[in-house]
């Protein structure tokens, strides 16, 4: 799951993007309006956490343009503005979540958690396709109740074939997805990591649709 | 009522009255006295006139015969000097012989002092028969053929009791007509200082509805020397708005500038269980409580003067940002609103309560929320009254009075300050609107607040 942080004090920001990363989300970050925009309207990101009052443009603009160009993923506003005018603008923006800085970091990690689920469709903090489970809480994988140790990236990658289940993913969108931007992007490194998967799990849920990519889907 | 009457003198209103009804008196009771003595003074002028009349005459009718007593060469023959005690009377008396009198004298005699010779006319007030005042005219006289040379002193006196009557009666009639033209002075006078005080009280009235935030400025028509004591005051009234406003600001960039290194902090030590990591929590927490207070106090206007806020409308942006944030419980919202109510205030304030207690039911319900508008009258005026009803776990009855007090909350699990309820019981007080809790038909929490209406003009 990639997620962008548009937020311009570097302090908060690092501290995001280090809880994010140690739960298994790639993170890219903006520290202004004008970049921030720019990443969101060209990266496909799994959700964005952004900042209201940022330098060059403000981010309820941001997010007008965005959903005004039919971008559509999920955006949780955190800010210091906590009045319920500007909680009602925000969320008239196309926001999906209104998050008070300060915060406590569990709370901003469910809600982003909760918003990732369910711009997926997934009503429950469980994803189960078959005998494979995966909880979005802790990053724990189980097949039939015997848990499953997973490397980060390798946890990355199940996470977003179990939120897409049934849809075909292409190597590219596995590669943006699960990487961030900064990162030495190998498509050729996702066959390697789909076949340690099927090992770990030993069972046939992962299943390569040739020239197009993979679909992850059970079938007894 | 003395004390009341006191006071009302000490007001602009009570000097001016004062000091113009006294003065009037005070010229009216001069003149009067003026008046009546000038009438008196053309009484006895008058009266003295005839008096003297009356002496020529009965100096220049006496003879004095070959025997050497007085007589007159005519009878007297005016029945005012005949008739006993008539109140007309004349004597002349001469040393060494009986005075002759009037008739009308009857057993009566004048008491002249005739050691003391006075050929001019003099006029005294004597005492008369029958208890009378008298004006007494007298003269001394020499006749020529009398060869003695005797002084013979003539003295014609009238009584003053029918002048005396006639002076009162006048000054009765003067006292009632200056009465009469004070009272309608008076009035006069009253009705002009309550006329033309009028503006001044026109303007305090304005000042207090802007002092109770229900217009924004001093409107109204001011007279010419009135205008600009109006202007002042509003240029007065704008500064001032400028100064909070921009103390508002400051407030609020101080808490803003404070909140993101709060959640750095705080964020920092998350986890941390030693000592020293429980001590940062813990103050951080503090800090945050005290940010979040006065940045929500600060913003509170109270203003009733705006144009008011579309209760429907506002109620139906609110519901839906908190159906957007807890769009994941999948909450029945329903919003039962008459169109076109009007609350007297800012929405601003209207935002922060109905944000609070929608979001509170929001977080607690299991399925649904029910914000139900209706008018009511309280105390002879118009109120919205606004329900917000959940089926959540609801607040037990002992709880609910202290749950709106600041930093109070019943469940620590749920985040939050705990300064939601505090703010809403603090704006409703601003708006002299209410706050209270109630349980819910739906079985949880039922808020039930009163705001003030705006009237359409």
């Amino acid at each position: 799951m990639r997620v962008l942080i548009v937020e311009d004090d570097e302090n908060l920001a690092n501290q995001i993007a280090t809880s994010l990363g140690d739960v298994g989300y790639a993170v890219d970050r903006a520290s202004d309006g004008e970049d921030g925009h720019f990443l969101g309207d060209t990266e496909p990101y799994d959700a964005v956490i952004l900042d209201l009052g940022l330098p060059v443009m403000d981010g309820a603009s941001i997010l007008r343009r965005w959903r005004r160009d039919g971008k559509t993923m999920p955006v949780l506003i955190l800010t210091a503005r906590d009045s319920w005018t500007d909680k009602v603008e925000g969320l008239d923006a196309g926001a999906d979540d209104y998050l008070t800085k300060p915060f406590i970091m569990e709370e901003l990690l469910a809600r982003l958690r909760a918003l990732i689920r369910r711009s997926a469709g997934q009503a429950s903090a469980e994803i189960s396709v078959g005998p494979v489970m995966l909880d979005t809480r802790n990053g724990r994988v189980s097949v039939d109740g015997r848990s499953i140790k997973l490397t980060a990236q390798e946890f990355k990658l199940l996470s977003y074939l179990m939120h897409h289940e049934g849809k075909v993913v292409s190597r590219t969108e596995l590669t943006e997805h699960i990487y961030d931007q900064d990162f030495d992007r190998d498509s050729n490194t996702i066959e390697v990591f789909v076949n340690r998967i099927r090992k770990k799990l030993d069972v046939q849920i992962i299943e390569t649709v040739r020239g197009l990519g993979y679909r992850l889907e059970w079938s007894a | 009522m003395l004390k009341r009457l006191f006071n009302f003198f000490r007001t602009l209103t009570g000097r001016l009255v004062l000091f113009a009804v006294s003065g009037s008196a005070l010229a009216l009771v001069i003149g009067g006295v003026i008046l009546s003595a000038a009438f008196h003074d053309s009484l006895i002028e008058d009266i003295d006139r005839r008096l003297e009349r009356q002496i020529d005459i009965l100096v220049g009718i006496s003879q004095v015969g070959l025997d050497g007593n007085l007589s007159f060469i005519r009878p007297i023959t005016d029945e005012q000097f005949t008739q006993p005690y008539s109140g007309f009377y004349w004597q002349v008396s001469v040393e060494g012989s009986d005075a002759m009198r009037s008739r009308s004298l009857w057993d009566y005699e004048l008491t002249p002092d005739l050691s003391h010779r006075d050929f001019m006319i003099d006029f005294t007030e004597l005492a008369g028969p029958d208890g009378q005042i008298l004006r007494v005219a007298e003269i001394d006289a020499i006749l020529p053929e009398d060869d003695q040379d005797r002084v013979f002193r003539y003295m014609v006196a009238i009584d003053m009791a029918p002048v005396k009557a006639a002076s009162a009666r006048y000054d009765r009639l003067l006292a009632l007509a200056l009465g009469i033209i004070m009272f309608v002075v008076a009035v006069g006078m009253i009705a002009q200082v309550f006329y033309g005080l009028m503006p001044l009280k026109n303007l305090r009235s304005s000042l207090g509805r802007v002092i109770e935030g229900r217009s924004r400025y001093i409107e109204g028509e001011w007279p010419e020397d009135l205008e600009p004591v109006a202007d002042d005051i509003n240029i007065l009234i704008e500064k001032n708005e400028k100064l909070v406003d921009r103390a508002r600001t400051h407030v609020g960039n101080l808490a803003h500038a404070l909140k993101t290194p709060l959640a750095v902090i705080q964020n920092e030590v998350s986890g941390d269980t030693s000592k020293r990591g429980e001590a940062i929590v813990q103050n951080t927490r503090i800090i945050r409580d005290h940010v979040d207070h006065h940045l929500k106090r600060a913003r509170i206007s109270g203003a009733m003067g705006g144009p008011g806020v579309d209760v429907k409308d506002r109620l139906a942006k609110l519901v839906k940002a908190v159906s957007t944030m807890y769009a994941a419980k999948n909450i029945d919202f329903e919003l039962l609103c008459p169109d076109g109510l009007r609350f007297a205030g800012e929405h601003e304030d209207f935002d922060e309560i109905m944000g609070n207690l929608i979001e509170n039911a929001g977080k607690w319900t299991e399925s649904k929320v029910h914000v139900r508008v209706v008018t009511v009258r309280k105390q002879r005026k118009s109120m919205i009254e606004i329900t917000v009803d959940d089926d959540g776990p609801g607040v037990p009855a002992e709880d609910r009075a202290t749950i709106f007090k600041r930093g109070k909350r019943l469940d620590e699990r749920v985040p939050g300050t705990g300064l939601g309820l505090a703010i809403v019981r603090d704006i409703t007080d601003m708006y002299d609107g209410s706050a209270k809790l109630d349980a819910s038909e739906f079985g949880g929490l039922s808020a039930i607040i009163t705001l003030p209406v705006k009237l359409q003009n």
